[in-house]
């Protein structure tokens, strides 16, 4: 019931905006180079797909994981973040700062997320 | 003789100073609220060895007076008694501002207050906690129904029905409350089935102990007629309860003492070295027991409201202090955890609460919170009757 | 009501197809172990057995070092002491009759009956199926009743905010912890941090109910004990030698 109330409300807000996303979306490094080199297509199975749906895909993965021990990495908060972070100086940038990946749609739609809390904001330890 | 409601006017200085007090007050604790929610708890007295601390001591004193304060209601309804049932209406409202002021001391302490929703949506049925939850929640409607039965006058065939379910209701709440306690197997100090019987009665004498200062308070303050019938047998139905609770004291430590494996516990609060023994004689005892009953009994102070007032403050300190001994002391002895076996090092050394501002003032906020709703409500709703002097009430009561 | 459900099959589905068509045509491979992307069972119960007499006080202190180095616990700057986390600390007890000294380590116990579990008002604190303890901190609420019940004293609650969590171990101020049993590496085929720090026989980590693990078979053959065996909690870490 809470999954369907997610859902729904994902679609609703997002089917307002999500035509008019940002086309200059900072990606992130690594995503933006596998888009450019054109490989991007296979792993979000469509734009409009990952872009109303990713809460509900990361909650499920969460519960999967957590109760039950499932860690593959399709639908990893890990590999989003692995994937989606820029670099600045050398330096990771953290994902949920302004104006990076996983922060500024949240902004336009006026969400904030808890998840980066606890949840590691830059790839892996170190650079 | 009907009883005519009336709200009061509200209007005088005294009225907005103590609105403002409460207020400056209440604005004090969201400052303390926000200061450790901002830092983490690491800002308070608390740690990993001290889980509850001061919040929840104020959480707890003021859950279990709730319940206590409908008890005049249910004197009323339930047990047909005329005397109180002018009270009722007061008795409710006192009832349902004191588990505000709790229940929002309890939630702001939480490490996550930000997921209250998921305590509301998520429930665990094998947690007596969620069980409490559901408890506080229904105590809310329950009692909501109860005073509206009470004020619809086509409706007031239904109070003696909405009294019993209230009455039941709140009587399954303490146990509740009480029964936190009772489930925590592995600590000596709470394990005791006594825990949840003395806590219907601690909730009967501190919900009347706040009802009778209430009560005092207002009629004195509006300079509405308040007779001794009522306020004597307040009085005297205090000074039982306050009796009661010495006996299930009694028994719970005495009980407690004969098991050899909670001597330990028992000698640590009752003749230790540390500030538990002292609260425990001389707070808890002497000043919260033996002296209001002493300023009740005493033939010489019979029927003198000051006394009585002071009883009752000293009823609620007296009830502070129990619910911290209960709770920072229960948890300042270390669990048994290797039976036959002296801990050297890692564990088990009488730990050290020292409780911060930020903490206090967010316990006592949950007081003001309840005064100042009990304030505003009086005002906006007519719960109190326009006099409650001796001929209105019991028009057979006899003065001296 | 089902158009929805519908929906969201649907789109299940269509993940699920064309997720097997990203894994082969795209660059990253999803390496996948069989035991990584199947639930856990309740055929398997993951326990411990410590054995005091094979441990020095070094061995537990390593112990603990690495399990602050896997989880990242220990470095708050502002908690206090008794604040900070102890996912496992070492304790020292004496006995009261005849004097001897015996030091262990302690941790979550992995209960079979877990008194945290029974008491968490959300669901927060629970059991997988393979007998590990967690904490769900997606639903902790730090009300702390998990640490007011727990009989071994073993959990603990951030006091603080955090960064730079390990990528594993995702932790953060206002909820409570606990050993995983290192369920990161268990549920991809490794064994707990503490008890691979060890190279004796200290420490054997493994299934307690397969009679081929070498956990059971040492199990059948020594004495070994349960802290509070009297609350029969039926805990997964065994202790012998004290
Ligand atoms: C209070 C701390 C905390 C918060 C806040 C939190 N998580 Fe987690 N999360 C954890 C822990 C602990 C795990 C378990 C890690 C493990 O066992 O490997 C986890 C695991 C996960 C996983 C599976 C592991 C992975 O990396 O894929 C997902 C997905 C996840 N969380 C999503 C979320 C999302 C989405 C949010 C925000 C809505 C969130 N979490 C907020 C603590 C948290
Ligand atoms: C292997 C790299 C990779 C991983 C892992 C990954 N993404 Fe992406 N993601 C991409 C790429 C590349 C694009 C751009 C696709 C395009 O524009 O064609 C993208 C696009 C997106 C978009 C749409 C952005 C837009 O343009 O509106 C969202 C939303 C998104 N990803 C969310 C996530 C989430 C949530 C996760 C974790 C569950 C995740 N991604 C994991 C590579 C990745
Ligand atoms: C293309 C824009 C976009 C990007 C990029 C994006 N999100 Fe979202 N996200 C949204 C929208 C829109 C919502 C729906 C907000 C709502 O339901 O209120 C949302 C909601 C969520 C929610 C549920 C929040 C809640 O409170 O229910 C989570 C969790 C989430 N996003 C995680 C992520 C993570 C992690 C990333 C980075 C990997 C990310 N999102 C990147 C647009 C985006």
């Amino acid at each position: 019931m809470k999954r369907l109330l997610i859902v729904f409300l994902a679609l609703t807000v997002t089917s307002v905006f999500a035509y008019g996303v940002d086309k200059h979306i900072n990606l992130g490094d690594r995503a933006t180079e596998l888009k450019n080199e054109g490989k991007s297509r296979g792993i979000h199975p469509s734009l409009s797909e990952i872009r109303k749906m990713h809460p509900e895909f990361l909650l499920h993965k969460r519960d999967k994981t957590v109760h039950q021990g499932i860690r593959t990495r399709r639908n990893s908060l890990k590999e989003c973040v692995d994937c989606h972070s820029t670099t600045k100086n050398d330096e990771y940038v953290p994902i949920n700062a302004p104006e990076q990946f996983c922060s500024t749609c949240h902004q336009k739609v006026g969400t904030s997320l808890d998840c980066f809390s606890c949840h590691r904001t830059t790839p892996k330890e170190d650079l | 003789m009907n009883i005519r409601y009336q709200q009061i006017k509200g209007r005088s200085l005294g009225f907005y100073a103590l609105i403002a007090g409460l207020g400056i007050f209440i604005l004090a604790t969201l400052g303390s609220v926000y200061f450790i929610e901002h830092h983490g708890h690491y800002v308070t007295g608390m740690s990993n060895r001290f889980v509850w601390g001061m919040p929840h001591v104020f959480a707890l004193f003021l859950i279990i007076s709730a319940s206590g304060a409908l008890n005049v209601a249910s004197i009323a309804s339930v047990f047909q008694k005329k005397l109180y049932k002018p009270l009722s209406r007061l008795s409710g409202l006192v009832s349902l501002a004191l588990l505000m002021g709790g229940l929002m001391v309890l939630v702001l302490d939480l490490g996550r207050p930000d997921r209250l929703i998921v305590a509301m949506t998520e429930y665990n049925f094998k947690s007596i906690f969620a069980w409490n939850i559901i408890l506080y929640n229904g105590f809310f409607v329950v009692v909501a129904v109860y005073l509206w039965m009470m004020f619809e006058r086509r409706l007031n065939k239904f109070t003696f029905k909405a009294g019993l379910i209230a009455f039941t209701w709140r009587l399954i709440l303490t146990t509740g409350t009480g029964s936190i306690f009772g489930f925590l197997v592995a600590r000596q100090a709470y394990d005791a089935v006594i825990m949840a019987p003395m806590f219907i009665i601690m909730s009967f004498a501190f919900g009347l102990a706040f009802f009778i200062l209430i009560l005092m308070a207002s009629y004195k303050w509006s300079e509405r007629p308040l007779g001794d019938a009522i306020v004597n047998r307040l009085g005297n139905l205090l000074g039982v309860f306050v009796a009661a609770v010495m006996y299930f004291v009694a028994v719970k430590h005495l009980g407690s003492m004969y098991l050899a494996e909670n001597a330990g516990i028992e000698n640590f609060i009752l003749f230790g070295e540390h500030i538990y023994t002292p609260l425990f004689w001389y707070a808890q005892i002497i000043l919260g027991g033996l002296i209001p009953m002493a300023l009740i009994y005493h033939p010489a102070l019979r029927g003198n409201r000051s006394t009585l007032g002071l009883a009752s403050l000293l009823v609620l300190i007296g009830g502070v202090v129990q619910l911290y001994v209960i709770i920072i002391g229960g948890q300042a002895y270390p669990m048994e955890m290797f039976p036959g076996k002296e801990i050297l090092e890692g564990y088990g050394d009488i730990a050290a609460y020292s409780p911060s501002l930020a903490e206090i003032v967010l316990g006592i906020g949950g007081v003001a919170v309840a005064l100042i709703a009990v304030t505003f409500l009086v005002k906006f709703l007519p719960f109190l009757p326009e006099s409650l002097a001796d001929e209105i009430s019991d028009p057979h009561y006899k003065t001296k | 009501m089902s158009k929805k459900l519908n929906r969201r099959d649907f789109i299940k589905s269509t993940t699920a197809v064309t997720a097997g068509v990203a894994t082969i045509s795209s660059g990253i491979t999803l390496t996948t172990f069989a035991a990584e992307d199947s639930p856990v069972t309740n055929e398997k119960r993951w326990g411990m057995l410590i054995d005091t007499n094979k441990l020095t006080e070094s061995n537990i202190d390593d112990m603990v070092n690495v399990c602050q180095e896997e989880n990242g616990w220990g470095s708050e700057t502002h908690s206090t002491g008794a604040q900070k986390p102890d996912w496992i600390k070492k304790v020292k007890v004496r006995d009261k009759t005849t004097g001897k000294i015996d030091m262990l380590p302690m941790m979550c116990q992995h209960c079979e009956q877990p008194p945290c579990v029974d008491v968490c008002p959300t669901n927060a604190s629970m059991k997988r199926e393979d007998g590990v303890v967690l904490v769900d901190k997606h639903l902790c609420i730090g009300c702390r009743y998990c640490m007011m019940a727990c009989p071994y004293g073993s959990r603990s609650f951030v006091h603080e905010d955090l960064s730079n969590q390990k990528e594993h171990m995702p932790r953060g101020k206002g909820t409570v912890e606990s050993c995983t049993l290192c369920v990161h590496r268990v549920d991809k085929g490794g064994i707990p941090a503490c008890a691979e720090a060890v190279s004796s026989d200290g420490v054997i980590f493994g299934d307690l109910y397969d009679a081929n693990s070498k956990i059971n078979q040492t199990l059948k053959k020594i004495q070994s004990t349960q802290i509070r065996a009297d609350l029969n909690l039926n805990t997964g870490i065994r202790y012998s030698g004290i």
